[in-house]
């Protein structure tokens, strides 16, 4: 128990400092390189709650996966030899009070709130029931996801080509 | 209550990918902000399967976890590829100079 509550410190210390440095920092490929590490704690706060085949999609399709794209699409839309310019915001401080008041508000929703917490039984491996869930309950939205995702790539070449040709 | 400590990284996490997506110009780190979001939200499933779980049903919410993972790729790739058309075509990414569809 002690354990997982010192993994659990370092994972939140691990996604809010660095997901600080996705939201603020100044170079976009600091931010890029951030979200990786960021994407990585998230997975090991998927370790903690059981979910140890969520744990293994997360580090494969989003830090290997979509984090990898994000910085291909950083280096190629961006001017290379200013990157302190590359990340310019603007209306900051307008957007730090809405991001700080909504914080605010759902951490007194958490206060007010009961919820009807269990004691969480032993951890146990999840692969074997994921895999029975998504080829049983779930077949509707599987097979509805794996269409989406085809269209998604046919998508993505078809938008790629036609800025080619013009 | 440790429910309230996964609650509340997700919450500072998804305020802090409304700040980015609120204030920045540049598309790519739109994109990012919103993967932030998402991965906030995937976050709370998670985290209230393992503690507030339904009783004949113990993993749906990591199974809503994986469809939301799969959602965002498939959101990141086309997302992506309009950023790179866009920039074929203007030279520039910046959110704030896009306005040709204002009419």
């Amino acid at each position: 128990m002690e354990i997982a509550e010192l993994f659990f410190y370092l994972f939140s210390a691990m996604i809010l400092g660095l997901g600080g440095i996705v939201a603020f920092s100044k170079n976009l490929l600091h931010s890029a390189f951030a979200l990786f590490f960021v994407l990585f704690g998230i997975a090991g706060f998927y370790v903690l709650l059981g979910g140890d085949f969520l744990a293994m999609v997360q580090i494969m399709v989003y830090a290997g996966g979509v984090c990898v794209l994000l910085i291909f699409a950083t280096m190629l839309s961006n001017d290379i030899s200013q990157p302190e310019k590359s990340n310019l915001s603007f209306q900051t401080v307008l957007s730090v009070i809405a991001g700080g008041g909504f914080v605010l508000l759902l951490l007194a929703a958490f206060e007010k709130t009961t919820w009807n917490v269990v004691v969480p039984g032993e951890m146990s491996a999840t692969t074997n029931t994921i895999g029975k869930l998504l080829l049983n309950e779930y077949i509707l939205p599987f097979e509805v996801i794996s269409f989406l995702l085809l269209a998604a790539m046919v998508g993505a070449i078809m938008l790629v080509k036609k800025g080619e040709n013009s | 209550m440790i429910l309230e400590g996964y609650l509340t990284v997700s919450a500072v996490l998804f305020a802090m990918g409304l700040v980015m997506f609120i204030s920045r110009r540049n598309s790519v780190a739109i994109l990012m902000a919103v993967e932030l979001i998402i991965n906030a939200a995937a976050i709370n499933f998670v985290a209230f399967s393992r503690f507030v779980p339904s009783a004949e049903a113990r993993l749906d919410g990591q199974i809503f976890a994986i469809f939301i993972i799969i959602l965002a790729t498939a959101e990141a790739v086309v997302a992506l590829a309009i950023v790179l058309a866009l920039y074929k075509e203007k030279k520039h990414i910046q959110a704030d100079q896009l306005v040709g569809l204002h009419g």
